[in-house]
């Protein structure tokens, strides 16, 4: 494994863990995602890979080496990994070329033109942050990451200041440079978008605790709690036999006859499709459909019983 | 246009009475430069060739050496203070203010007698170590020694510059830093320093304007300086052409400095976010930690507490001597000087930017900048403005006079500190968005209600903040009270100076630490209230 994390603990108060003994493994390439709420531990736990923090128990080993336990901790400035802040990416003081090159040994300076190129800053180097957009800024600060070649990238938010129109074509370049540099890499994020869209796994993170670790799809559709099947996108309930199933709005169809009848209560225009909000067995639904409904009109709706996800009745109340 | 765009506005009045008052308090240096016209093209050519190479040599060479140790004992203890976690942080947080509570003149009277023959150095030497004593036994009364004691008493500007700057900074670049390899030390000069030059040069501009203003300190020293020349000229040779020859000069300097003040601004002004999370401070070394304790220490300790307990010690051993009457009366005499022009003060700069806001005119601007002037124009070259001024009215008006009134002392009070009372009331109103005065005024409210009922209390903490360090300049004020004093009246801070001028420190002591005392407490206070607002948490 490349990088290798067990039983971290992380806390700044003792009766108060912020990471309760973290285990996951990555390979060489990968981009994980790490999704948590605000206040979650995320960030803490990117500081803890950087070297930013000292971790209270467990390990951390990158391709091979040991970085932090009880025993051994590798100073920031030494560890191979290059973190992309949430807030503060560029230093004002210093123009673009500057900012990239800050600290940055001779031997790397063939590769600064290759990421240059990669980024399409060329022509923006002696520029200042201020005159630079969200997406230049950010952009400069993937490259300065890279042009390091890092062990292991960290992304912390890296597309929370960023408007929604460049947020898509920003989101797409970072990956494409981290795909074709190979570099491993650890996303941050709220955004579930942004994890179904470019990570190779997702790592969903509560009270300190690891939830699920698994491909895109499979956590989408394969949750592990219901924690994990809200915390990636909208659910149905529907009771079977006295038990609870849940149902994606995405694995429901509108047909023309069936024996399951929905009553349409609002219709919302999302562009290329409807969404529909109804009520079926006395749970609201939402569903989607090609063309508009009208309110209390009764549509006809058809799903596969192998969609159904089924959780534990204790779950909810475990994570509210 | 700029003038018909104000008399269509809804303003005008509030406008036009700005400007008024602006020019009132800009009249005194008007007066002192069309003195200059009136006068004889050979004196200038006299003082050139006598005395002004010596003033300005002087002059600039305490202020280099004022300023490099204001730097030293400002920056670094500020730096350890804002991101390390040692014993005794909070308390060499409050204790490293406190220095500004000393006014430089007593600081140089005081180590002048500490240093002197009969002071207990030197009789502790000859007393031990004869032969130790003979090598400490010389004039310490050098120019080299008066820049660090001036330092000693003036840092302070730069440390609460830093410490702001440091605090709104925050870890995250520190972090970003670590992350690129740097270390603590490349991290410090490279990233730090660079991103809080405008506050440290803000603070540096304030020691040197304090440095150019110093009468007493300097006086006492014997060094000539531009305003120890002006004094000279005028009361020694009572060649007042002289005297505003050298004020102008001063003048010079003095913009010179503010506008390469403001140019260093305006160039490395960045736009960075200020911190709002938590600091979390790092830990030191053993051996980072002895030198923490040194560099916080030794600023508190020579700028304080050293000073401070000599001061106290002169007190109780003369305090049988002292007038508990004259005491009274002095400190009265100062605190209510100080309360009133500080009200007043509060009160005029509060007027221009609240006009400065609602107004947004260019012309609001220039006035506002303007009258900031006057804390860069030393107290001497006001205070002859002022005479200058009034001695031209009475020439027109015989039956008017304001000179030798407490009326005048005030206007020249007002024209110097305004400034210093409008710095803080400037950057609370600043962090005001406009959509305040726009929702006030869609629900009815007039430009005095508005002030009233809105910015009054908002900037309730700002307003005391200004008038605490207001009232502590003005309590410490030297130059402009020996000018312009109405006859017979004194104060704690003129009291002090003329008992030290007669080589009567040890009597001037119980005035030195009512001054001290008082401008502790306030200190404390002020403290507290900008801890407040530098706090995240």
């Amino acid at each position: 494994m490349y990088l290798e994390v067990k039983g971290l603990v992380k806390y700044y108060k003792k009766n108060i863990p912020i990471i309760k003994g973290l285990d996951f493994s990555v390979n060489k390439g990968e981009i994980i995602s790490f999704i948590g709420e605000s206040g979650s531990g995320k960030t803490t736990f990117l500081k803890c890979l950087s070297g930013l923090e000292k971790i209270n128990e467990g390990s951390i080993s990158l391709n091979g080496v040991r970085l932090n336990d009880n025993n051994t901790f590798v100073r920031a400035q030494e560890r191979k990994i290059s973190f992309v802040f949430q807030d503060y990416p560029l230093f004002p003081h210093f123009n673009l070329i500057e900012n990239i090159t800050l600290n940055l040994k001779n031997n790397y300076e063939n590769k600064l033109n290759f990421i240059l190129e990669l980024t399409n800053l060329g022509k923006l180097l002696d520029r200042y942050p201020h005159e630079l957009s969200g997406g230049e800024q950010q952009r400069a600060c993937i490259a300065r990451a890279l042009v390091r070649e890092p062990d292991l990238l960290l992304l912390d938010e890296p597309f929370s200041n960023l408007d929604s129109n460049i947020k898509l074509s920003v989101r797409e370049e970072i990956h494409k440079i981290v795909k074709e540099t190979n570099t491993t890499t650890i996303l941050v994020t709220h955004d579930i978008n942004d994890s179904l869209n470019i990570a190779d796994r997702i790592l969903i993170f509560k009270a300190g605790v690891l939830q699920q670790y698994d491909n895109p799809e499979n956590m989408y559709c394969k949750p592990a709690n219901c924690y994990c099947a809200e915390i990636l996108g909208e659910l149905n309930q529907i009771d079977i036999d006295k038990k609870s199933y849940f149902l994606r709005p995405e694995k429901i169809k509108v047909v023309s006859k069936s024996n399951d009848k929905v009553i349409v209560k609002k219709c919302f225009f999302q562009g290329k499709e409807y969404k529909i909000e109804g009520i079926f067995n006395g749970n609201i639904w939402h569903f989607f459909s090609p063309t508009p409904l009208n309110q209390n009109q009764s549509v006809y709706i058809k799903y596969n019983n192998d969609d159904l996800i089924y959780f534990n009745s204790m779950c909810r109340n475990f994570f509210e | 246009m700029e003038i018909k765009k104000i008399l269509l506005t809804e303003n005008k009045r509030w406008i036009l009475g700005s400007a008024f008052v602006a020019i009132l308090l800009i009249l005194p240096i008007l007066f002192l430069l069309t003195g200059l016209y009136a006068l004889e093209k050979t004196s200038l050519s006299y003082l050139w060739e006598t005395l002004l190479l010596d003033y300005t040599f002087n002059t600039f060479y305490l202020i280099i050496i004022t300023a490099f140790f204001s730097l030293l004992f400002g920056i670094f203890p500020a730096w350890y203070i804002s991101n390390y976690k040692f014993k005794g942080r909070f308390l060499f947080d409050l204790a490293l203010y406190l220095p500004l509570a000393i006014p430089s003149y007593i600081m140089a009277f005081t180590y002048s007698d500490i240093l002197s023959f009969t002071g207990p150095i030197q009789s502790f030497l000859r007393a031990n170590f004869y032969q130790a004593s003979l090598f400490f036994n010389r004039d310490y009364l050098q120019i080299e020694i008066l820049g660090v004691i001036l330092a000693l008493a003036l840092y302070p500007y730069i440390y609460t510059a830093s410490r702001v700057s440091f605090t709104l900074l925050g870890s995250n670049y520190i972090n970003v830093a670590k992350n690129l390899g740097l270390s603590s030390i490349n991290t410090f000069y490279k990233i730090i320093i660079p991103l809080s030059r405008p506050a440290i040069f803000s603070g540096l501009f304030l020691v040197l304007m304090e440095v150019l203003n110093e009468y007493g300190a300097v006086k006492y020293f014997g060094i000539n300086t531009y305003t120890t020349g002006i004094f000279r000229a005028w009361f020694s040779m009572n060649d007042v052409g002289a005297a505003i020859q050298l004020s102008v000069i001063m003048l010079i300097v003095v913009f010179t400095f503010f506008y390469i003040e403001k140019y260093i601004s305006s160039k490395t002004r960045y736009y960075y976010k200020i911190n709002t999370q938590i600091q979390k401070l790092s830990k030191l070394t053993f051996k980072n930690k002895i030198v923490v304790y040194l560099v916080c220490s030794i600023p508190f300790l020579f700028g304080f507490l050293i000073p401070f307990l000599f001061i106290v010690n002169n007190v109780l051993t003369t305090y049988h001597l002292v007038n508990i009457k004259d005491l009274t009366d002095l400190t009265f005499n100062s605190v209510i000087v100080s309360t009133i022009s500080s009200a007043l003060i509060i009160i005029f700069a509060l007027f221009f930017l609240f006009i400065e806001k609602i107004s947004k005119t260019r012309l609001n601007y220039y006035i506002s900048q303007s009258i900031s002037l006057g804390y860069a124009i030393p107290g001497a070259v006001i205070g002859l403005g002022l005479i200058i001024m009034f001695t031209s009215i009475k020439n027109i008006f015989s039956s008017f006079s304001l000179l030798g009134t407490f009326t005048l002392l005030i206007y020249a009070y007002i024209i110097r500190f305004l400034a210093v009372g409008k710095a803080p009331i400037k950057s609370s109103i600043e962090k005001q968005p406009d959509s305040y005065d726009d929702t006030a005024k869609n629900l009815g409210l007039s430009p005095f209600m508005l002030l009233k009922k809105i910015h009054l209390p908002i900037n309730k903490f700002a307003l005391i903040t200004a008038f605490i360090v207001t009232f502590i300049d003005l309590m410490k004020e030297l130059p402009i009270t020996l000018i312009l004093r109405p006859f017979n009246f004194d104060t704690l801070a003129t009291q002090t100076y003329e008992f030290a001028i007669e080589e009567m420190i040890p009597l001037s002591s119980i005035y030195s630490l009512s001054i001290i005392l008082i401008g502790s407490i306030l200190l404390l206070i002020l403290k507290n209230i900008l801890n407040k607002q530098i706090d995240v948490s």
